[in-house]
């Protein structure tokens, strides 16, 4: 039943309708019983002036939507960053069925303050610093310790798109349950929360891109794509509209000073480093970057959450492409249009072995899935995304002692690195010979199942000195 | 407060007051007891049997009361379909009472087949003949609709079921509130009834059955009610309900009369359940662009109580089940506010009504997202 907060809110006319002709709006709504809220924001030099909203939802969101605008406005947009659903339970006190109709105005809010921060100038603070947050316990630790450091975090996470057929879409980070996560760990420490909804963007940039690779029977690298050229771009874009220097993540990584320049260097857990999937990121970046994580294991991490008595603590992580969403990455590609050309199995003489259905399904090194039995064990050799066709042979028809890397590039200039060329693989000795556009690696033994499109990380110790994406 | 949810409860009506009194005082016996204050309760219980038996069409040996309508509903559904696993036709648009115990007996392993409804909630009958097959246990169809009002063509059911031998079970907990039902020519197995609604107090009900005692008694103990539902007799409401559905009676024609006004007042309204016979003081109506619930908290403050859709759905996520039956979109469903008139009902509350609700639907499509 209803609190008489809730009668009463949902029933205050004054806070009903529109915020002007110059309001931002943000949306959100219930596929499930079809309410929606739409809270409109009237902001003046980074303040909220007016907010109304307008709903077509029951009595819970409704009262949800009008208390979300009575307590966002008159303050500064970060400020009102702040309310989250939390402030709003506690206020009304909704049943358990109930407690969805009060998070529905929460995303509304938020949607609309993000809108408004989206071309906001706010004025510039020395000690605000934008941290990602992505819902699960890495980002979480990193926030307390922008805190314990003094500074002023504002929380921001992207929402991106996420295959809404896959399995498990819940788990993903960026999904709309990780989203309120990400939030409430903000609010619970007292921080602002900016919500980015990159849903479309992100989709034709990463994910089209993933698709188009695999079709061309390359094996995509999605993720390092992401942090080299969208998601680092994004939260310095959002950094700068704040007034925020720094960008902080919760990624065990390092960044180091070489004559003065930031580099990238390993994570010192070995287990967790993510400096293969961050070696994109544009060094323009990377100088306004803080790791906090970098200097520590996950099981110190894990202890810390537990310690500050996160909600993230023991959340299970994926490591998987996010947007697939636990499922198969086949299927998911088939399922999008993403299917190369189907055609045979060949051998290295061009004997025809047996037939399938699709380059997408193929990697270098990958035996299973061949269609062909019997005899030495096969593997797969080159993908053929023109022509359909994937050779198999033995195992040592895998070896590569040469990789070329289009596009590439040296950060530092020395000739001896390790090169990775898979996230879970070995780094290998190797000497760089600069191209035009790119880079030679002559490795010092041979790499198995060297696959184009993946990702070439090139290390001086723990330093990257130069990346690229394996072109054969 | 002017209260026009009398298809939710209703208030004790004065004649079922004064009967009561003497049994909730002095006359406080057990109906069970040899001796004189034992005597004087089963005298009034059998006195307020025979009552309700004659207004009713049946025998009083046909009357077994109960603690209510849901009681009722569940000892029919459950006594009839007995043992071993069979074959029930239950139609789409059944009160809880009766849809949980047809959704339980389902879950035990029995066939239960769904009867669907037209536009206006009625019964399609062509389709409850082909549903319905000899060897059933029972068929299940409720008199009129406690959300829309509309009433099934109970006698053609029962009539159909008869050719086929199936007993059927109607629920008229709503339309013996406001209609002269008759169990004889109604032709129905068993049928239910709750004194509430009808201006009666809460907590006893009846069930009226041909044959008691093929039935299955859900309560077992001191073997009252011929054994079918035990427990010491609740005489005081016993005789409440009968001198309430005695009140109720010739009382039908002021409330539709009280209904055609408010609907004629509100033109720019759909009527749900139009094209069909409706209960007299029952009105459903259909306010687009506005949440149910939030007219009706906005009423009440206004001092006007009535009822989003359903009752019993109220609260939960759920539309109705009967307006999605009967075709209606889910936004619909949720936008529908139910006026149900009872015996004191005046025309000033009414015409107050159809001003105050105009005024919130006014307030609220203002603040409204559409």
């Amino acid at each position: 039943m209803y609190t008489a907060a809730v009668r009463d809110l949902a029933l205050d006319a004054s806070r009903a309708g529109s915020a002007g002709p110059d309001a931002v709006a943000g949306e959100a709504g219930d596929a499930g019983c079809g309410d929606a809220v739409r809270i409109e924001l009237a902001v003046a030099s980074g303040r909220v002036v007016r907010a109304r909203h307008r709903t077509f939802a029951c009595p819970h969101a409704t009262a949800a939507a009008a208390l979300a605008c009575s307590l966002a406005e008159g303050r500064d947009l970060l400020d009102a960053a702040r309310i989250g659903a939390g402030e709003l339970e506690s206020a009304l006190r909704p049943g358990p069925h109930n407690r969805e109709c009060v998070a529905l105005a929460a995303d509304a809010l938020h949607a609309a303050l993000a809108r408004a921060i989206e071309t906001a100038q706010l004025e510039q603070s020395a000690r605000r610093v934008v941290v990602a947050m992505s819902g699960g316990v890495d980002s979480a630790v990193a926030l307390i310790k922008t805190l314990d450091a003094g500074l002023e975090p504002v929380g921001v996470t992207l929402r991106l798109w996420i295959d809404p057929n896959a399995p498990d879409t819940e788990r993903a980070c960026c999904s709309p349950q990780s989203v309120r996560a990400a939030r409430s760990a903000c609010h619970a420490a007292g921080v602002p929360h900016v919500t980015l909804d990159l849903r479309e963007r992100f989709h034709e940039h990463v994910v089209g891109d993933y698709l188009r690779g695999h079709a061309a029977g390359l094996t995509p690298n999605p993720c390092v794509r992401c942090n080299g050229s969208f998601r680092f771009d994004a939260l310095a874009a959002v950094a700068d509209r704040v007034g925020a220097e720094r960008l902080v993540t919760g990624h065990y990584a390092r960044i180091v000073r070489l004559d003065g320049r930031p580099a990238l260097a390993r994570g010192l857990d070995p287990e967790k480093d993510q400096s293969y999937m961050l070696a994109r990121v544009p060094e323009g970046i990377l100088a306004r970057v803080w790791f906090p994580l970098g200097e520590q294991r996950k099981t110190e991490t894990r202890a810390q959450a537990r310690a500050a008595g996160l909600e993230a603590a023991g959340r299970r992580e994926s490591q998987e492409v996010c947007f697939v969403g636990g499922g198969d990455h086949r299927e998911f590609v088939e399922r999008h249009g993403g299917a190369g050309a189907a055609g045979k199995v060949v051998d290295e003489s061009g004997t025809v072995l047996a037939s399938h259905g699709g380059v997408h399904r193929f990697t270098p090194g990958q035996r299973r899935g061949l269609g062909v039995g019997g005899g030495e064990p096969l593997f797969v050799v080159r993908v053929d995304g023109g022509s359909g066709q994937v050779v198999a042979g033995p195992r040592r028809a895998l070896a590569r002692s040469t990789v070329t890397v289009v596009p590439g590039a040296m950060s530092t200039p020395v000739r001896r690195v390790e090169a990775k060329l898979r996230y879970r693989s070995r780094a290998l000795p190797a000497t760089v010979r600069e191209i035009e556009g790119g880079l030679v690696l002559d490795l010092d033994e041979p790499a198995y199942g060297v696959a184009p499109g993946q990702a070439a990380v090139l290390y001086d110790g723990d330093v990257v000195v130069g990346s690229g994406v394996i072109a054969r | 407060m002017v209260y026009l949810d009398h298809a939710a409860t209703s208030p004790l009506c004065d004649e079922a007051r004064v009967a009561m009194e003497p049994y909730l005082t002095e006359r406080f016996g057990n109906a069970s007891e040899p001796h004189a204050p034992g005597r004087l309760a089963r005298e009034g219980l059998e006195r307020a049997r025979a009552q309700v038996a004659e207004l009713l069409g049946c025998e009083p040996r046909q009357v077994v009361f109960t603690s209510g309508g849901t009681e009722a509903d569940n000892q029919a559904v459950f006594g009839l379909a007995g043992r071993p696993l069979g074959r029930l036709v239950v139609s789409a648009v059944e009160h809880s009472a009766v849809l949980e115990p047809a959704r339980e007996l389902e879950r035990q392993g029995f066939d239960v087949a769904w009867a669907g409804v037209d536009s206006d909630g009625v019964l399609d009958v062509a389709a409850f003949e082909q549903a319905v097959a000899s060897g059933d246990r029972l068929a299940a169809v409720m008199w009129a609709n406690n959300v829309t009002g509309a009433l099934q063509p109970v006698a053609e059911l029962a009539a159909i079921c008869a050719e086929r031998g199936v007993p059927l079970h109607v629920d008229a907990v709503q339309a013996a509130a406001s209609l002269p039902v008759d169990f004889r020519s109604g032709g129905a197995e068993t049928i239910a009834l709750s004194a509430h609604k009808m201006h009666g107090p809460k907590g006893v009900g009846a069930l009226i059955a041909r044959d008691p005692a093929r039935l299955r008694p859900l309560i077992w103990g001191g073997g009252q009610e011929s054994g079918l539902r035990s427990g010491t007799e609740n005489v005081a409401g016993v005789v409440g309900f009968a001198a309430a559905l005695a009140a109720v009676r010739g009382k039908s024609d002021r409330r539709r009369e009280l209904r055609d006004r408010l609907e004629r007042a509100l033109p720019e309204l759909t009527v749900v359940s139009d094209g069909a016979d409706r209960l007299p003081g029952h009105s459903l109506l259909l306010v687009e662009g506005v949440r149910a619930e939030l007219l009706v908290l906005s009423l009440d403050r206004a001092g006007y109580a009535v009822s989003a859709g359903s009752a019993c759905a109220s609260g939960d996520q759920e539309p109705s089940h009967v307006l999605l039956a009967q075709g209606m979109t889910p936004d619909h469903a949720r936008s529908v506010i139910r006026v149900s008139i009872g015996i004191t009902t005046t025309e000033s509350e009414i015409d107050g009504f159809a001003t105050e609700l105009r005024d919130a639907i006014e307030r609220l499509r203002a603040g409204a997202l559409v």
